[in-house]
This record gives C-alpha cells, structure tokens and sequence, in this order.
C-alpha cells in the first residue's frame, strides 16, 4: 500500500474512533504510525474532520419538531404539512384527537398519549433552563417539597398569582404551564401546571397516568380546574409516593 | 409499536437525522418537513423491522430516499463521478478555519458542496454511521463512499475558504468622520 492509497483508506476514518477495531484501517493505520509524513498528514486530517464534526453537532433542531413528529406519526393523515403549522396550535389539534380516540376506543390509556406530559418530560430531562422566583412560588416549592404532602389529594395555589409573580412559565399552545422544581428525599421533581380552561381537550378529571421514557418518568392527573404533570429522573415508585 | 417505544426511537435519531437532512433540503422547513416523513414511514412501515438495532439505518436510508424522491436528481451528479480526485493535504489553517467559523457558517458551506458528496461527507462527520453503514444508507458501493469522502472533502474545504471570505466581506468596517457621506 502507498501513502496516497492510505490516505483513500483514512479519509474514511471516524475522528470520534469508533473504526479503531475496523480491520479496513489496520493497515493504514499502521502505515502512519511508521511514516512520519503520512502521519503528519492524517494528524491533520484528524483535526479537520473533529472541527467538522464538533460544529455539526451544534445545530439543534427547530424547538417544537420533536412534538410535531410524535403527535403526527399518531394522528395525522395530513403528515407533510402539520409541523410548518403553528406548532402549538398543532399539539393542541393532536390532543384533543388523541384523547377523544383514546377515550372512546382504548381503555388502558397511558399518560404518553398527553402531548403535554411529553413536553414536560422532555423539560424536566433539561433542568438547566429552570429557575423562578416569589413568594407563591416558594409557598408551593414548600409545600410540593413536603414529605406529608400528597400531590393528588390537592395543592393550596393560585395560578394567576404564580403566573404574575415569578413562577416559571412556559408557552405552550400560547396558553400559559407553570413550572416549579421540587425536592423529595434527595432527588429533583418537576410539576407543570396548566389551566383546564386553557386545553378543554386536557380538562378531563382523571386519576395518575403514568409515562416513562429513558430514565425520565412522568405522571399526570386532573382536578377539575388544572391539568398537572410531575416529572424527574427517577424511578415509579419515586413518583408513586409524591402521590 | 408502543408509543413509549417509539418516543425513545424519535429521541435517540431525530437530531442526527435533522442535521443530515439540513446538509440535503438547505432549509430548516424543508428538513423538519424531511424528518417527520421519514419518522411517519416507520409508524406506519418500519415497526414491521424486528431488529431494532438496524432502525438508525433504516431511518437514515429511508430519510435519503425521501429526499431523492422528492426531487429530480440532475445529470451533473453522475458527471461529477467522473472528477479527478481532490486535493488531499489538509492544510493546518484550514483546520483552524473551520475552528473559528460558527456552527451555521460550516453548515452553509457544507450545503454548497455537491450533492453527490455532500450526503456521504454529512453522514460521516455526524459520526453515527461506519463506512459500510454508509455505504448501505446511500445504496452505492463502499469504494464509491471512500472516493466521494475524498472529493467531498477537497470540495468543503473551498466552500469554507469562500464562506469565511464572504463572512468577513460582511463585516462594515468603521468608517471615519471625515469618510462618511453626508446625508
């Protein structure tokens, strides 16, 4: 084999080293080691092709296609045009189809199904981006942070007051969901509260569903007047006992 | 499929996958729009693959196809098989261009490179396909893969020398008093 077939060979080579064990590469791979020139040369090659890959894998995703392609794949006959649409517009449509199908046709519903509950999941799996502030916010933190208190049975809150006062809010069909973390024997929760008037399609009073993906598992539940989902890294029964 | 499955298979691959399709459509739309495609092939096609090990490819095959399927491909991708291999030397600025370049200045770059080279160069550097996966992904043999790196890579490296060129041609420098045109 001559340099110039080498380099043929080695501009195939992974930077991140997942070819080391690729036969293919051996001898190549040993031929830069032996010849200075040419292992000066793929050196190089090395460096520019990590520069490439660190920089491709900065570009992120618009915020909202992940959503978009777990309610379409479920819902939508119209799948080439949903997520150009307003995407929150377009998980709210997906929700109300959802729930309405699930309601009527499938019994053993999970929580998964709530696009909402994905949303949260994929929050709390990012708690980097958290953090808020005020007095209600941290009446609730306190009371969430609670090892008496059982989340279902009912929450002393005030969602326009958190909403005005420094809570976490995020926007999700243009319709507001509370955020606020929360501790319990050590390990970090995430409640998200939203507005049963603002998702009719969520209003429904339920009892826990519960959704896991990965390490991250989610319950949610409705009273009557909020939609709530917890979420954290943790296992179920973890979230079980916040109930 | 399980929903609960599914998520975790839209989670793992629907980033690399938006990257490589970014590197084809050259637009954002087009490649959501590429991406959610290729994940509703498999709701309601790919679940039949039992191996679920083989998904990452499936997905990556399926999303090219969809692109090529959605447009005509041109004659000047054949013809440009039959190019004299690129310059192969990397020299050390160009790594260090590539460095300093942000992240969507190197995408624009690498969107400008021919298309024939520029799906083997994307699928390589996101590092999530070997050569033979690649090879598969593109349906082309495995010679063709190494021999499109190698153009590939002699093509981005000019596109990265224009896009910082223009880059820095945008750049207004500050003007003097005495050199500005009154209004």
């Amino acid at each position: 084999m001559n340099n110039q077939e080498a380099k043929f060979i080695l501009g195939g080579y992974r930077p991140n080293g997942k070819d080391a064990q690729d036969q293919m590469f051996c001898e190549a791979l040993k031929q830069a080691q032996l010849d200075p020139a040419l292992g000066a040369w793929f050196a190089r090659e090395q460096a520019h092709d990590r520069a490439m890959a660190s920089k491709l894998a900065q570009i992120t995703p618009p915020a909202g296609l992940r959503e978009a392609i777990l309610a379409g794949a479920r819902v939508s006959g119209n799948r080439r045009t949903i997520w150009r649409q307003p995407i929150w517009l377009a998980m709210a449509a997906a929700a109300a189809v959802l729930l309405a199908v699930s309601a009527a046709l499938w019994p053993k519903r999970t929580a998964a199904n709530v696009p909402l509950v994905n949303f949260a999941m994929a929050d709390a799996a990012d708690p980097s981006k958290h953090g808020g502030h005020g007095t209600a916010e941290t009446a609730l933190q306190t009371e969430l942070s609670n090892s008496s208190t059982h989340l279902s049975k009912g929450l002393a809150m005030d969602f326009t007051t958190l909403e005005k006062t420094g809570c976490r809010t995020l926007d999700v069909a243009g319709r507001p969901v509370l955020e606020v973390c929360f501790q319990r024997d050590g390990a970090w929760f995430h409640c998200y509260i939203a507005r049963c008037d603002d998702f009719p399609a969520l209003s429904e009073k339920q009892g826990p569903l519960f959704a896991e993906n990965g390490n991250v598992t989610a319950v949610t539940w409705a009273d009557g007047a909020h939609r709530f989902v917890v979420a954290g890294v943790a296992a179920r029964n973890a979230i079980e006992r916040l109930l | 499929m399980s929903s609960e499955v599914f998520t975790q298979l839209v989670d793992a691959h629907y980033t690399p996958l938006y990257r490589f399709a970014l590197s084809l459509a050259k637009n954002t739309a087009d490649a959501g729009d590429l991406v959610q495609q290729t994940f509703f092939i498999w709701a309601t096609k790919g679940h039949g693959l039992r191996e679920t090990s083989k998904a990452k490819s499936w997905l990556f095959t399926t999303l090219y196809r969809e692109f090529l399927r959605g447009r005509r491909r041109d004659s000047r991708a054949t013809s440009l098989e039959d190019l004299p291999p690129g310059e192969t030397d990397v020299a050390a600025e160009e790594v260090d261009r590539v460095t300093r370049m942000d992240a969507s200045s190197v995408v624009a770059a690498l969107q400008s490179v021919d298309e024939v080279f520029r799906a083997p160069l994307t699928l390589f550097y996101l590092e999530d396909l070997s050569y033979q996966e690649i090879a598969e992904t593109l349906d082309v043999p495995i010679g063709t893969v190494m021999s499109r790196l190698s153009r590939g890579k002699a093509q981005l490296r000019a596109a990265l020398a224009r896009e910082e060129t223009a880059a820095k041609s945008k750049v207004v420098p500050f003007a003097s008093t005495a050199g500005r045109k009154q209004a």
